[in-house]
């Protein structure tokens, strides 16, 4: 009896301390165990103000991305939620947006969002309370970055203006371009392309001057006069939200025709052809109209349930269907999903602990088992399976400070609006220009 | 082609547009001494009015006097439902500009769901290049300043020659003395709100137009560019407001052309600064149409 007695109270001590452990391990703060209630991924981006075009790209990403992970078990049966926080665009109102969203939100997985109009104010904040944040920013300041929680997933600027100077000596004709006029905003953002397609462009003997404008302005017919003056053979610009008022003011005082312009990649999106369009013609915009991308294939599994989940957002969001070809609804669509799919894998509701996997995941390991959709993940995941994402946007390749950097193609636009990849830069062609940029 | 004559010539299409916006904005501060920062967001709803007659296939210039009509409800609702009870509960000033300041959000972000967050053209052709020597106008633009002219020299007989105008000018310079001498001081106001709203829709059509796209944030942009000029010329003042919007108008293409485009705007804000520093009241404070009427 003795024996039995002192059995029971071994027992009872054991159960009563694998209780407490699981419990730990359930909710704790110690980081273990995915945790319950609720997960939030905060889209921190411009809704407001001369920017509020670019924050609802990002939310159509969550709102997408929620429904793909919660249709699939949830993280540990947790259910992803998207909240807006807008930061109008500016970083005086995006470092207070920031700080209240971290302060406020305990259950925060990733922050989406923060464009290069506040990455450098919000970024900080972010990476201070260890979330992972996807930045759809191209600043040259986080080319090499130290901030440990911080992702790109879409290439510097510096790329994007190699992709353009590319475009101008290699892609078909009426190129190649000799005298370049650089018609970028004047915001630290927009300029960051200047320097880097002046230097490649000069290097390999062209001629290029910049044409800075104040974006959002009612008219720039006074510049576009400047510009005309100059005679450019190309012009290279992006120019977001005022592209309809240059170009139309171009047409207009250029005698109704039109220069041959390269946009960077931002300006494959609906809106901005619709606004060039509605502006210069679609016949003009087509004929004249480069532009460089990231190759995306809009296909395959992984898109295709991005595309179903996107169609479905419009219950939430009308216009998330809208985003179905856009680069960065695409990419945060992703990096949410690598977010959930991390802390899966390290079975941690803590930033400080899946942070680090999510870029195991996004590059992958030897012998990893590709996966393209959440499921796909969690599936291998189960099965003790090393994963690598390759989601909508196409496969990742992270560096050592978390920039994803992949290939270009030179591309226009049907009369439809669709992109069309007319070319590809050849290894030796981006060699040159990377050479001649001095990157 | 000289920069400086082709500068010349959009800065008088940019002051014809300041213009309206202008003197639209400080006939409203100087008569029911409401600043009303709310106007840049009725100046891009009318806008907005405008797109929606033109998109259904009808020309932009009777979308334009759609949107002048609806500035005119539009302003006389707000005073109506809005500015006037505060002003009757007794409202500080300052009050009352942080009310303004409310309503211009409520209907920027109540006007997001609606229009969107891209910009939109008007389909309306540009119209053949006239060549004044080394100025270059596109047909609207000779439409808009000669628009711009009609409403000036309207504004001009309307306080000057008419009973409404004299009344308007009693009550911008004594409320209680004019009621006491039999102006119905109430209905001036709501004639007020209706002109001004007038004013205010037709200029966010202009503006509209003589830009060639627009997006709802740019009525911020508008409302800045107006109020730099009523400022400068002297609050409350019309015809202040047309020469601060000449001044406005002309001082940002020649300096963009003599200088740098990115600048130009920091010029004539530092020549609003310099003549603020120089002359509080603005260039016209105690000479202008509603100054005490006599």
């Amino acid at each position: 009896m003795k024996t039995f007695h002192a059995r029971m109270r071994f027992g009872s001590a054991a159960c009563s301390l694998a209780v407490l452990m699981l419990a730990a391990c359930g909710g704790g703060s110690s980081g273990g165990g995915l945790g319950s209630g609720d997960l939030l991924v905060g889209v921190l981006a411009p809704f407001s103000g001369a920017d509020a075009g670019l924050g609802p790209a990002y939310y159509a990403a969550c709102l997408a991305a929620a429904p793909a992970i919660n249709n699939n078990g949830g993280v540990g049966g947790r259910q992803v939620k998207c909240q807006q926080f807008d930061t109008r665009g500016e970083p005086a109102d995006a470092a207070p947006a920031a700080s209240a969203m971290v302060a406020g939100n305990s259950n925060l997985m990733a922050v989406v969002g923060c464009t290069s109009d506040e990455a450098s104010a919000v970024a900080p904040i972010v990476d201070k309370a260890h979330i992972p944040m996807f930045c759809m920013t191209g600043q040259s300041e986080f080319n090499k970055t130290n901030l440990k929680y911080f992702h790109r997933l879409v290439p510097a600027d510096i790329y994007d203006a190699y992709a353009m100077v590319g475009w101008a000596l290699y892609g078909p004709s009426p190129a190649p371009f000799h005298k370049a006029a650089l018609v970028f905003g004047n915001d630290i953002g927009s300029q960051a392309f200047v320097d880097p397609a002046t230097n490649a462009f000069t290097k390999l003997g062209g001629q290029v001057k910049n044409f800075p404008i104040t974006l959002g302005a009612s008219d720039y017919r006074t510049e576009v006069t400047q510009v005309i003056a100059y005679k450019p053979d190309v012009i290279f610009t992006e120019a977001l939200g005022s592209a309809g008022t240059f170009l139309g003011e171009y047409k207009t005082l250029n005698g109704g025709t039109v220069t041959p312009f390269i946009g960077t990649s931002a300006t494959i999106d609906p809106q901005w052809f619709k606004q060039v369009s509605d502006a210069i013609g679609v016949d003009n915009l087509v004929k004249n109209y480069g532009g460089v991308d990231l190759g995306y294939t809009f296909s395959g599994p992984a898109y295709t349930e991005f595309q179903t989940n996107l169609n479905a957002a419009a219950a939430q969001f009308a216009d998330a269907p809208k985003y179905k070809q856009r680069g960065s609804t695409l990419h945060l669509y992703d990096g949410i999903i690598m977010s959930a799919l991390a802390m899966v894998a390290t079975n941690s509701h803590d930033p400080t602990v899946y942070n680090s996997k999510i870029k195991e995941i996004a590059n992958g390991v030897s012998g990893a088992t590709v996966v393209h959709t959440y499921k796909e993940g969690v599936d291998a995941l189960k099965a003790n399976k090393s994963i690598k994402f390759e989601g909508a946007g196409g496969a990742n390749s992270f560096d050592d400070h978390n920039n994803s950097v992949a290939g270009y193609v030179l591309v226009k636009y049907d009369a439809t609006g669709g992109e069309v990849k007319v070319q590809e830069l050849t290894p030796d062609q981006t060699a040159k220009i990377s050479q001649a940029g001095g990157i | 082609m000289s920069i400086f004559a082709a500068a010349f010539g959009f800065g008088l299409v940019s002051m014809s547009v300041i213009a309206i916006a202008a003197v639209g904005f400080t006939m409203q501060f100087g008569i029911t001494n409401m600043i009303n920062l709310a106007y840049g967001q009725v100046m891009i709803s009318s806008a907005y009015v405008a797109y929606y007659i033109n998109r259904a296939g009808i020309t932009i210039w009777v979308g334009m006097i759609a949107g002048a009509f609806f500035g005119a409800a539009f302003s006389f609702l707000l005073n109506r439902l809005v500015y006037a009870p505060f002003q009757r509960k007794g409202t500080s000033y300052l009050g009352m500009v942080i009310v303004s300041l409310a309503v211009s959000l409520m209907i920027a972000n109540l006007l997001l769901p609606i229009v969107g967050y891209f910009s939109v053209s008007y389909s309306e052709h540009a119209g053949s290049l006239v060549r004044l020597g080394d100025i270059v106008l596109t047909n609207n633009q000779i439409a808009i300043i000669a628009l711009s002219v009609a409403v000036m020299l309207g504004i001009h007989a309307l306080l000057r020659y008419t009973r409404l105008g004299k009344a308007m000018r009693a009550t911008a310079a004594n409320p209680t003395l004019a009621r006491n001498c039999g102006i119905p001081t109430q209905r001036v106001i709501d004639m007020v709100w209706l002109i001004t709203g007038a004013l205010c829709g037709l200029a966010g059509v202009v503006a509209a137009l003589n830009s060639d796209s627009f997006v709802i944030s740019s009525g911020a942009g508008f409302l800045i560019t107006a109020l730099a000029a009523a400022v400068l010329g002297g609050a409350g003042q019309p015809y202040g407001a047309m020469i601060g919007a000449v001044i406005i108008g002309l001082v940002t293409e020649l300096s963009a052309a003599a200088w740098s485009p990115e600048y130009k705007e920091v010029v004539a804000f530092g020549i609003l600064v310099l003549v603020m520093v120089l002359r509080p009241q603005g260039l016209l404070a105690k000479r202008g149409a509603l100054a005490a009427a006599g």
